[in-house]
Protein backbone atom coordinates (compact mmCIF):
# COMPACT_ATOMS: atom_id res chain seq x y z
CA UNK A 1 0.00 0.00 0.00
CA UNK A 2 1.87 2.77 -0.84
CA UNK A 3 0.97 5.58 0.51
CA UNK A 4 3.24 8.31 -0.48
CA UNK A 5 3.80 8.46 -4.16
CA UNK A 6 7.10 9.67 -4.80
CA UNK A 7 10.00 6.94 -4.75
CA UNK A 8 12.77 9.11 -3.85
CA UNK A 9 10.86 11.22 -1.66
CA UNK A 10 10.05 8.04 0.50
CA UNK A 11 13.54 6.81 0.32
CA UNK A 12 14.60 10.09 1.71
CA UNK A 13 12.67 10.25 4.17
CA UNK A 14 12.58 6.95 5.47
CA UNK A 15 16.34 7.61 6.03
CA UNK A 16 16.44 10.65 7.03
CA UNK A 17 13.18 10.53 9.60
CA UNK A 18 14.72 7.84 11.96
CA UNK A 19 18.55 8.52 11.63
CA UNK A 20 18.38 12.51 11.84
CA UNK A 21 14.88 14.25 12.16
CA UNK A 22 14.21 12.07 15.23
CA UNK A 23 17.44 11.81 17.21
CA UNK A 24 18.02 15.62 16.49
CA UNK A 25 14.68 16.55 18.21
CA UNK A 26 15.05 14.85 21.30
CA UNK A 27 18.74 16.26 21.70
CA UNK A 28 17.66 19.53 20.71
CA UNK A 29 14.78 18.72 23.54
CA UNK A 30 17.22 17.46 25.94
CA UNK A 31 20.39 19.86 25.57
CA UNK A 32 19.43 22.88 24.51
CA UNK A 33 15.75 24.35 25.58
CA UNK A 34 14.42 24.44 28.84
CA UNK A 35 11.75 21.56 30.05
CA UNK A 36 8.83 23.73 29.52
CA UNK A 37 9.05 22.68 25.76
CA UNK A 38 9.36 18.77 26.65
CA UNK A 39 5.64 18.48 25.69
CA UNK A 40 6.62 20.49 22.27
CA UNK A 41 9.47 17.76 21.35
CA UNK A 42 7.02 15.10 22.58
CA UNK A 43 4.93 16.18 20.05
CA UNK A 44 7.21 16.64 16.99
CA UNK A 45 8.48 13.23 17.95
CA UNK A 46 4.70 11.82 17.25
CA UNK A 47 4.28 13.41 14.18
CA UNK A 48 7.64 12.36 12.64
CA UNK A 49 7.04 8.41 13.90
CA UNK A 50 3.31 8.57 12.41
CA UNK A 51 5.12 10.27 8.96
CA UNK A 52 7.71 7.79 9.18
CA UNK A 53 5.21 4.72 9.26
CA UNK A 54 3.28 5.99 6.54
CA UNK A 55 6.35 6.21 4.55
CA UNK A 56 7.33 2.23 5.15
CA UNK A 57 3.80 1.77 3.30
CA UNK A 58 4.95 0.44 0.04
CA UNK A 59 7.44 -2.99 0.20
CA UNK A 60 4.37 -4.63 -1.41
CA UNK A 61 2.30 -3.72 -4.22
CA UNK A 62 -1.49 -4.84 -2.95
CA UNK A 63 -3.25 -3.28 -5.21
CA UNK A 64 -6.64 -1.29 -4.75
CA UNK A 65 -8.92 -4.01 -2.75
CA UNK A 66 -7.04 -4.19 -0.11
CA UNK A 67 -7.16 -0.67 -0.29
CA UNK A 68 -10.73 -0.64 0.07
CA UNK A 69 -11.17 -3.71 2.34
CA UNK A 70 -8.99 -1.56 4.66
CA UNK A 71 -11.37 1.10 3.75
CA UNK A 72 -14.34 -0.30 4.94
CA UNK A 73 -12.11 -1.94 8.56
CA UNK A 74 -11.94 1.95 9.37
CA UNK A 75 -15.59 2.99 8.81
CA UNK A 76 -16.77 0.09 11.11
CA UNK A 77 -14.69 1.18 13.81
CA UNK A 78 -15.58 4.49 13.20
CA UNK A 79 -18.80 3.66 13.24
CA UNK A 80 -18.32 1.69 16.18
CA UNK A 81 -17.12 4.41 18.01
CA UNK A 82 -20.99 6.05 18.13
CA UNK A 83 -21.24 2.54 20.80
CA UNK A 84 -22.14 4.03 24.06
CA UNK A 85 -19.42 3.32 26.83
CA UNK A 86 -18.10 0.73 25.02
CA UNK A 87 -15.47 1.49 21.85
CA UNK A 88 -14.38 -1.07 19.42
CA UNK A 89 -11.50 0.50 18.17
CA UNK A 90 -9.09 -1.21 19.72
CA UNK A 91 -10.54 -4.99 18.40
CA UNK A 92 -11.14 -3.65 14.65
CA UNK A 93 -7.52 -2.28 14.56
CA UNK A 94 -6.16 -5.48 16.10
CA UNK A 95 -8.55 -7.79 13.75
CA UNK A 96 -7.51 -5.89 10.81
CA UNK A 97 -3.84 -6.43 11.54
CA UNK A 98 -4.63 -9.95 12.19
CA UNK A 99 -5.85 -11.07 8.78
CA UNK A 100 -4.78 -8.20 6.93
CA UNK A 101 -1.23 -7.64 7.38
CA UNK A 102 0.43 -4.93 10.31
CA UNK A 103 0.45 -2.55 7.32
CA UNK A 104 -3.59 -2.32 7.28
CA UNK A 105 -3.68 -2.86 11.31
CA UNK A 106 -1.61 0.58 11.47
CA UNK A 107 -3.99 2.27 9.01
CA UNK A 108 -7.35 1.03 10.58
CA UNK A 109 -5.54 2.23 13.85
CA UNK A 110 -4.51 5.54 13.20
CA UNK A 111 -7.11 6.65 10.89
CA UNK A 112 -9.38 5.45 13.70
CA UNK A 113 -8.34 7.68 15.95
CA UNK A 114 -8.54 10.71 13.06
CA UNK A 115 -11.99 10.08 11.74
CA UNK A 116 -13.65 9.65 14.76
CA UNK A 117 -12.05 12.53 16.06
CA UNK A 118 -13.65 14.77 13.46
CA UNK A 119 -16.98 13.31 15.90
CA UNK A 120 -15.56 13.47 19.50
CA UNK A 121 -13.31 16.93 19.05
CA UNK A 122 -9.67 17.01 17.35
CA UNK A 123 -7.02 17.87 19.95
CA UNK A 124 -3.00 18.10 20.88
CA UNK A 125 -3.80 14.43 21.48
CA UNK A 126 -4.71 13.53 18.13
CA UNK A 127 -1.36 12.14 17.20
CA UNK A 128 -0.99 10.63 19.93
CA UNK A 129 -3.81 8.30 19.43
CA UNK A 130 -3.03 7.92 16.38
CA UNK A 131 0.29 6.30 17.16
CA UNK A 132 -0.91 4.66 19.86
CA UNK A 133 -3.71 2.63 17.91
CA UNK A 134 -1.78 2.55 15.08
CA UNK A 135 0.78 0.79 16.95
CA UNK A 136 -1.60 -1.33 18.45
CA UNK A 137 -2.42 -3.03 14.77
CA UNK A 138 1.06 -2.66 13.66
CA UNK A 139 1.72 -5.34 16.25
CA UNK A 140 -0.79 -7.43 15.77
CA UNK A 141 -0.11 -7.75 12.49
CA UNK A 142 3.33 -8.66 13.46
CA UNK A 143 2.22 -11.28 15.88
CA UNK A 144 -0.13 -12.28 13.51
CA UNK A 145 0.38 -16.29 13.69
CA UNK A 146 0.73 -16.44 17.96
CA UNK A 147 -2.79 -14.43 17.93
CA UNK A 148 -4.01 -16.87 15.42
CA UNK A 149 -3.35 -20.05 17.10
CA UNK A 150 -4.12 -18.76 20.76
CA UNK A 151 -7.78 -17.36 21.96
CA UNK A 152 -6.63 -16.97 25.36
CA UNK A 153 -3.30 -14.96 23.51
CA UNK A 154 -5.48 -12.59 21.89
CA UNK A 155 -7.29 -11.86 24.85
CA UNK A 156 -4.47 -11.08 26.93
CA UNK A 157 -3.42 -8.73 24.09
CA UNK A 158 -6.51 -7.04 23.89
CA UNK A 159 -5.84 -6.39 27.99
CA UNK A 160 -2.41 -5.40 27.15
CA UNK A 161 -3.17 -3.04 24.24
CA UNK A 162 -5.51 -1.13 26.76
CA UNK A 163 -2.56 -0.89 29.22
CA UNK A 164 -0.25 0.27 26.77
CA UNK A 165 -2.71 3.26 25.21
CA UNK A 166 -3.41 4.62 28.92
CA UNK A 167 0.53 4.64 29.70
CA UNK A 168 1.26 6.16 26.27
CA UNK A 169 -1.71 8.98 26.52
CA UNK A 170 -0.40 9.56 30.15
CA UNK A 171 3.11 9.96 29.39
CA UNK A 172 1.38 13.11 26.91
CA UNK A 173 -0.81 14.35 29.58
CA UNK A 174 1.18 14.66 32.41
CA UNK A 175 4.29 15.91 30.28
CA UNK A 176 1.68 18.88 28.79
CA UNK A 177 0.56 20.09 31.31
CA UNK A 178 3.01 19.51 34.00
CA UNK A 179 5.53 21.13 31.76
CA UNK A 180 8.43 18.16 32.31
CA UNK A 181 8.35 14.58 33.19
CA UNK A 182 7.15 14.10 37.05
CA UNK A 183 7.05 10.53 37.70
CA UNK A 184 4.64 10.69 40.74
CA UNK A 185 2.37 13.10 38.69
CA UNK A 186 2.64 10.29 36.11
CA UNK A 187 1.27 8.04 38.44
CA UNK A 188 -1.25 10.17 39.73
CA UNK A 189 -2.18 10.17 36.28
CA UNK A 190 -2.20 6.58 35.70
CA UNK A 191 -4.52 5.97 39.05
CA UNK A 192 -7.26 8.65 37.99
CA UNK A 193 -7.25 7.19 34.50
CA UNK A 194 -7.77 3.63 36.04
CA UNK A 195 -11.06 3.52 35.65
CA UNK A 196 -10.90 4.42 32.04
CA UNK A 197 -8.09 1.57 31.68
CA UNK A 198 -10.35 -1.10 32.91
CA UNK A 199 -13.03 -0.38 30.63
CA UNK A 200 -10.90 -0.46 27.61
CA UNK A 201 -9.27 -3.31 28.45
CA UNK A 202 -12.97 -5.06 28.80
CA UNK A 203 -14.88 -3.90 25.95
CA UNK A 204 -11.42 -4.99 24.19
CA UNK A 205 -11.82 -8.34 25.37
CA UNK A 206 -15.59 -8.19 24.54
CA UNK A 207 -15.64 -7.31 21.18
CA UNK A 208 -12.17 -9.66 20.41
CA UNK A 209 -14.65 -12.44 21.97
CA UNK A 210 -17.64 -11.49 19.61
CA UNK A 211 -15.68 -10.23 16.45
CA UNK A 212 -12.65 -12.20 16.33
CA UNK A 213 -14.17 -15.80 14.85
CA UNK A 214 -17.40 -13.91 12.65
CA UNK A 215 -14.26 -11.80 10.87
CA UNK A 216 -11.65 -14.41 10.45
CA UNK A 217 -14.48 -16.29 8.51
CA UNK A 218 -15.62 -13.36 6.75
CA UNK A 219 -12.31 -11.68 6.06
CA UNK A 220 -10.94 -15.54 4.99
CA UNK A 221 -14.17 -16.08 2.45
CA UNK A 222 -12.94 -12.46 0.85
CA UNK A 223 -9.52 -14.04 0.35
CA UNK A 224 -10.23 -17.04 -1.09
CA UNK A 225 -13.01 -15.44 -3.41
CA UNK A 226 -11.09 -12.80 -4.65
CA UNK A 227 -7.80 -13.46 -3.58
CA UNK A 228 -7.34 -10.51 -1.84
CA UNK B 1 -13.29 32.64 8.61
CA UNK B 2 -15.17 29.86 7.01
CA UNK B 3 -14.39 31.18 3.80
CA UNK B 4 -10.95 31.28 3.66
CA UNK B 5 -8.63 28.30 1.70
CA UNK B 6 -8.32 25.74 4.40
CA UNK B 7 -4.57 26.07 4.27
CA UNK B 8 -4.81 29.67 5.85
CA UNK B 9 -7.00 28.24 8.13
CA UNK B 10 -5.00 25.70 9.29
CA UNK B 11 -2.05 27.98 9.69
CA UNK B 12 -4.33 29.99 11.75
CA UNK B 13 -5.16 27.45 14.16
CA UNK B 14 -1.54 26.32 13.79
CA UNK B 15 0.10 29.49 15.04
CA UNK B 16 -2.78 30.66 17.25
CA UNK B 17 -3.12 27.30 19.47
CA UNK B 18 0.51 26.59 18.78
CA UNK B 19 2.23 29.32 20.61
CA UNK B 20 -0.44 28.89 23.55
CA UNK B 21 0.46 25.26 24.05
CA UNK B 22 3.93 25.45 24.07
CA UNK B 23 4.77 28.82 25.94
CA UNK B 24 4.06 29.27 29.97
CA UNK B 25 3.53 32.67 30.05
CA UNK B 26 0.62 33.59 32.10
CA UNK B 27 -0.59 36.76 29.58
CA UNK B 28 -0.57 34.49 26.71
CA UNK B 29 -2.56 32.10 28.18
CA UNK B 30 -5.28 34.95 29.24
CA UNK B 31 -5.06 36.39 25.73
CA UNK B 32 -5.26 33.04 24.36
CA UNK B 33 -8.85 32.06 26.43
CA UNK B 34 -10.25 35.62 25.91
CA UNK B 35 -9.52 35.03 21.94
CA UNK B 36 -10.57 31.38 21.70
CA UNK B 37 -13.80 31.64 24.05
CA UNK B 38 -15.02 35.43 22.08
CA UNK B 39 -14.62 33.01 19.06
CA UNK B 40 -16.67 30.56 19.96
CA UNK B 41 -19.03 32.65 21.52
CA UNK B 42 -19.36 34.65 18.36
CA UNK B 43 -20.02 31.55 16.18
CA UNK B 44 -22.33 29.52 18.08
CA UNK B 45 -23.96 31.65 20.45
CA UNK B 46 -25.62 30.22 23.88
CA UNK B 47 -25.42 27.09 21.42
CA UNK B 48 -23.54 23.76 22.71
CA UNK B 49 -24.15 24.49 26.27
CA UNK B 50 -23.63 21.05 27.49
CA UNK B 51 -19.85 21.16 26.35
CA UNK B 52 -18.36 23.28 29.17
CA UNK B 53 -18.81 22.10 32.10
CA UNK B 54 -16.60 18.68 31.29
CA UNK B 55 -13.84 21.11 30.05
CA UNK B 56 -13.76 23.72 32.91
CA UNK B 57 -13.92 20.17 35.68
CA UNK B 58 -10.62 18.85 33.70
CA UNK B 59 -8.95 22.19 33.63
CA UNK B 60 -10.08 22.37 37.46
CA UNK B 61 -8.28 18.65 38.22
CA UNK B 62 -5.49 19.86 36.39
CA UNK B 63 -4.74 23.13 38.56
CA UNK B 64 -5.28 20.83 41.64
CA UNK B 65 -3.02 18.13 41.08
CA UNK B 66 -0.23 19.95 39.75
CA UNK B 67 0.79 21.45 43.26
CA UNK B 68 0.29 17.82 44.91
CA UNK B 69 2.52 16.41 43.46
CA UNK B 70 5.44 19.32 41.35
CA UNK B 71 7.44 20.13 45.23
CA UNK B 72 9.59 22.41 43.26
CA UNK B 73 9.44 26.20 44.59
CA UNK B 74 10.38 28.53 46.99
CA UNK B 75 7.59 29.52 49.20
CA UNK B 76 5.75 26.89 50.81
CA UNK B 77 2.30 27.86 51.93
CA UNK B 78 1.38 24.64 53.72
CA UNK B 79 2.62 20.62 54.05
CA UNK B 80 0.36 17.59 53.62
CA UNK B 81 1.37 14.12 54.18
CA UNK B 82 5.14 15.46 54.52
CA UNK B 83 5.06 16.72 51.70
CA UNK B 84 5.14 20.56 50.80
CA UNK B 85 2.63 22.57 48.82
CA UNK B 86 4.58 25.87 47.16
CA UNK B 87 2.75 28.79 46.06
CA UNK B 88 4.71 28.61 42.73
CA UNK B 89 3.41 25.17 41.92
CA UNK B 90 -0.23 26.25 42.69
CA UNK B 91 0.52 29.29 40.58
CA UNK B 92 2.16 27.42 37.44
CA UNK B 93 -1.06 24.68 38.19
CA UNK B 94 -2.88 27.23 37.43
CA UNK B 95 -1.51 28.80 34.40
CA UNK B 96 -1.91 25.13 33.19
CA UNK B 97 -5.16 24.94 33.80
CA UNK B 98 -5.32 28.32 31.71
CA UNK B 99 -4.00 26.84 28.85
CA UNK B 100 -6.07 23.80 28.56
CA UNK B 101 -9.13 25.27 28.69
CA UNK B 102 -7.53 27.63 25.66
CA UNK B 103 -6.52 25.08 23.69
CA UNK B 104 -9.27 22.74 24.09
CA UNK B 105 -11.40 25.84 23.09
CA UNK B 106 -9.25 26.77 20.03
CA UNK B 107 -9.55 23.11 19.11
CA UNK B 108 -13.63 22.97 19.22
CA UNK B 109 -13.81 25.82 16.60
CA UNK B 110 -11.01 23.96 14.48
CA UNK B 111 -13.08 20.87 14.48
CA UNK B 112 -15.84 23.51 13.24
CA UNK B 113 -14.17 25.35 10.73
CA UNK B 114 -12.36 22.25 9.25
CA UNK B 115 -14.76 20.13 7.72
CA UNK B 116 -13.79 16.51 5.99
CA UNK B 117 -13.78 18.09 3.23
CA UNK B 118 -11.18 20.74 3.70
CA UNK B 119 -9.18 18.00 5.38
CA UNK B 120 -9.52 16.03 2.06
CA UNK B 121 -8.56 19.24 0.09
CA UNK B 122 -5.25 19.57 2.63
CA UNK B 123 -3.99 15.85 2.86
CA UNK B 124 -5.01 15.73 -1.54
CA UNK B 125 -1.91 17.55 -1.87
CA UNK B 126 -0.10 15.36 -0.37
CA UNK B 127 -0.65 12.05 -0.30
CA UNK B 128 -3.33 10.97 -2.91
CA UNK B 129 -3.78 7.77 -1.78
CA UNK B 130 -4.20 8.64 2.20
CA UNK B 131 -7.15 11.49 0.81
CA UNK B 132 -8.59 8.37 -1.35
CA UNK B 133 -8.63 5.93 1.93
CA UNK B 134 -10.09 8.98 4.09
CA UNK B 135 -12.48 9.83 1.42
CA UNK B 136 -14.11 6.38 1.33
CA UNK B 137 -14.28 5.39 4.69
CA UNK B 138 -16.20 8.81 5.37
CA UNK B 139 -18.28 7.50 2.73
CA UNK B 140 -18.80 4.34 4.03
CA UNK B 141 -19.88 4.91 7.42
CA UNK B 142 -23.64 6.69 6.47
CA UNK B 143 -23.78 4.19 3.82
CA UNK B 144 -23.74 1.30 6.61
CA UNK B 145 -26.35 3.36 8.91
CA UNK B 146 -28.15 2.91 5.68
CA UNK B 147 -27.46 -0.58 4.88
CA UNK B 148 -28.48 -1.39 8.64
CA UNK B 149 -31.96 -0.19 8.50
CA UNK B 150 -32.47 -1.49 5.32
CA UNK B 151 -31.46 -5.12 6.54
CA UNK B 152 -33.42 -4.45 9.59
CA UNK B 153 -36.70 -3.47 7.58
CA UNK B 154 -36.02 -6.87 5.48
CA UNK B 155 -35.61 -9.14 8.23
CA UNK B 156 -38.84 -7.49 9.95
CA UNK B 157 -40.82 -8.23 7.00
CA UNK B 158 -39.21 -12.41 6.94
CA UNK B 159 -41.12 -12.11 10.39
CA UNK B 160 -38.43 -11.46 12.58
CA UNK B 161 -37.89 -9.28 15.73
CA UNK B 162 -41.70 -10.75 16.40
CA UNK B 163 -41.32 -11.21 20.40
CA UNK B 164 -40.79 -9.08 22.36
CA UNK B 165 -37.76 -9.84 24.40
CA UNK B 166 -34.49 -9.19 25.14
CA UNK B 167 -32.11 -12.04 24.04
CA UNK B 168 -34.25 -12.08 20.14
CA UNK B 169 -33.78 -8.83 19.85
CA UNK B 170 -29.90 -8.66 21.19
CA UNK B 171 -29.40 -12.03 18.70
CA UNK B 172 -31.58 -9.95 15.27
CA UNK B 173 -29.21 -7.23 15.79
CA UNK B 174 -25.83 -9.53 15.79
CA UNK B 175 -27.28 -10.84 12.74
CA UNK B 176 -28.40 -7.91 11.31
CA UNK B 177 -24.61 -6.25 11.86
CA UNK B 178 -23.33 -9.71 10.44
CA UNK B 179 -25.15 -9.52 7.33
CA UNK B 180 -24.33 -5.73 6.95
CA UNK B 181 -20.38 -6.45 7.09
CA UNK B 182 -20.48 -9.15 4.88
CA UNK B 183 -22.41 -6.79 2.50
CA UNK B 184 -19.89 -3.78 3.38
CA UNK B 185 -16.99 -5.77 2.47
CA UNK B 186 -18.23 -7.38 -0.89
CA UNK B 187 -19.52 -4.05 -2.10
CA UNK B 188 -15.67 -2.72 -1.33
CA UNK B 189 -14.64 -5.50 -3.71
CA UNK B 190 -17.18 -4.58 -6.43
CA UNK B 191 -16.02 -0.59 -5.59
CA UNK B 192 -12.00 -1.95 -6.08
CA UNK B 193 -12.87 -3.57 -9.02
CA UNK B 194 -15.29 -0.88 -10.84
CA UNK B 195 -12.07 1.72 -10.10
CA UNK B 196 -9.95 -0.80 -11.39
CA UNK B 197 -11.79 -1.23 -14.75
CA UNK B 198 -12.04 2.79 -15.24
CA UNK B 199 -8.00 2.68 -15.19
CA UNK B 200 -7.62 3.96 -11.40
CA UNK B 201 -3.70 3.97 -10.69
CA UNK B 202 -2.71 3.76 -14.52
CA UNK B 203 -1.64 7.67 -14.56
CA UNK B 204 -0.80 10.80 -12.03
CA UNK B 205 -4.18 11.44 -10.34
CA UNK B 206 -5.65 14.77 -10.60
CA UNK B 207 -7.65 16.13 -7.60
CA UNK B 208 -10.95 18.31 -7.92
CA UNK B 209 -11.23 21.22 -5.07
CA UNK B 210 -13.84 24.42 -5.18
CA UNK B 211 -11.52 26.00 -3.21
CA UNK B 212 -9.52 28.77 -4.56
CA UNK B 213 -6.44 30.71 -2.93
CA UNK B 214 -8.12 34.07 -3.33
CA UNK B 215 -6.06 37.61 -2.41
CA UNK B 216 -7.80 37.76 0.32
CA UNK B 217 -6.10 34.63 1.57
CA UNK B 218 -2.97 35.68 0.67
CA UNK B 219 -3.75 38.94 2.94
CA UNK B 220 -4.60 36.86 5.56
CA UNK B 221 -1.97 34.59 5.37
CA UNK B 222 0.83 37.52 5.48
CA UNK B 223 -0.61 39.04 7.88
CA UNK B 224 -0.67 35.74 10.52
CA UNK B 225 2.85 35.16 9.10
CA UNK B 226 3.89 38.24 10.21
CA UNK B 227 1.93 38.45 13.50
CA UNK B 228 3.56 34.97 14.14
CA UNK B 229 7.07 35.71 13.35
CA UNK B 230 6.84 38.82 15.88
CA UNK B 231 5.18 36.42 18.74
CA UNK B 232 7.94 33.69 18.34
CA UNK B 233 10.68 35.93 18.19
CA UNK B 234 9.80 37.47 21.64
CA UNK B 235 9.18 33.94 23.10
CA UNK B 236 12.37 32.97 21.15
CA UNK B 237 14.81 35.66 22.56
CA UNK B 238 13.44 35.23 26.09
CA UNK B 239 11.51 38.47 26.39
CA UNK B 240 8.33 37.34 27.34
CA UNK B 241 9.29 34.52 29.46
CA UNK B 242 8.41 33.74 32.61
CA UNK B 243 10.00 31.60 35.39
CA UNK B 244 8.03 29.66 38.20
CA UNK B 245 10.54 27.26 39.67
CA UNK B 246 11.77 28.09 42.18
CA UNK B 247 10.18 31.32 42.46
CA UNK B 248 8.47 33.65 40.20
CA UNK B 249 10.15 35.73 38.17
CA UNK B 250 9.13 38.13 35.35
CA UNK B 251 11.58 39.53 32.66
CA UNK B 252 11.40 43.22 32.59
CA UNK B 253 8.56 44.68 29.95
CA UNK B 254 10.86 45.67 27.08
CA UNK B 255 10.05 46.88 23.32
CA UNK B 256 10.08 43.31 22.17
CA UNK B 257 8.11 41.61 25.05
CA UNK B 258 5.13 44.55 24.10
CA UNK B 259 5.52 44.03 20.66
CA UNK B 260 4.73 40.06 20.94
CA UNK B 261 1.80 40.66 23.57
CA UNK B 262 0.60 42.95 21.20
CA UNK B 263 1.21 40.98 17.94
CA UNK B 264 -0.43 37.44 19.69
CA UNK B 265 -2.99 39.90 21.32
CA UNK B 266 -4.30 40.63 17.55
CA UNK B 267 -3.65 36.96 16.36
CA UNK B 268 -5.92 35.60 19.22
CA UNK B 269 -8.79 38.01 18.06
CA UNK B 270 -8.10 37.88 14.66
CA UNK B 271 -11.22 35.61 14.01
CA UNK B 272 -13.73 37.28 16.32
CA UNK B 273 -12.96 40.23 14.56
CA UNK B 274 -13.52 39.08 11.35
CA UNK B 275 -16.70 36.95 12.08
CA UNK B 276 -18.34 40.08 14.01
CA UNK B 277 -17.81 42.28 10.75
CA UNK B 278 -19.25 40.10 8.96
CA UNK B 279 -22.26 39.33 11.09
CA UNK B 280 -22.51 43.27 11.02
CA UNK B 281 -22.08 43.29 6.90
CA UNK B 282 -25.37 41.06 7.14
CA UNK B 283 -27.16 42.95 9.28
CA UNK B 284 -26.85 45.93 7.64
CA UNK B 285 -27.57 44.40 4.22
CA UNK B 286 -30.65 42.91 5.87
CA UNK B 287 -31.22 46.83 7.59
CA UNK B 288 -31.59 47.53 3.50
CA UNK B 289 -33.97 45.53 1.89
Amino acid sequence: MIVIRNASARRILRVILPFVLIPAIVALGIFAVESQYHALVSFFVAVCSLLLFFCGFEKKKIGNRRLVIVAVMIALSVAGRMFPVIKPVTAFAVISGMFLGSEAGFLVGSFSALISNFYFGHGPWTPFQMLAWGLIGFFAGVLASPLKKSRLFLYFYGILAAVLFSLLMDVWSAVWLAGEFIPSLYFAKLVTSLPHTVLYAVSNVIFLILFAKPFSEKLGRIKIKYGV
Amino acid sequence: MTHLNPFVLLCYFAAAAGISMFSMNPVIQTVSLAGALSFFFVRNAGKKTGMHLPIFLTALTVAVLNPLFQHNGATVLFVLNGNPVTKEACIYGAVAALMLLATLYWFRSFSELMTSDKILYLFGRISPKLALLLSMAMRYIPLFGLQLKKTTQAQKAMGYFKEDNMLDRIRGSIRVFSVTVTWALETGILTADSMEARGYGMGKRSAFAVFRFYRKDGLYLALIGILFSIAVYGIATEAVAFQYYPFILRHEQTLISILAYGAYGILAFLPTAAEAGEKIKWKYLQSKI
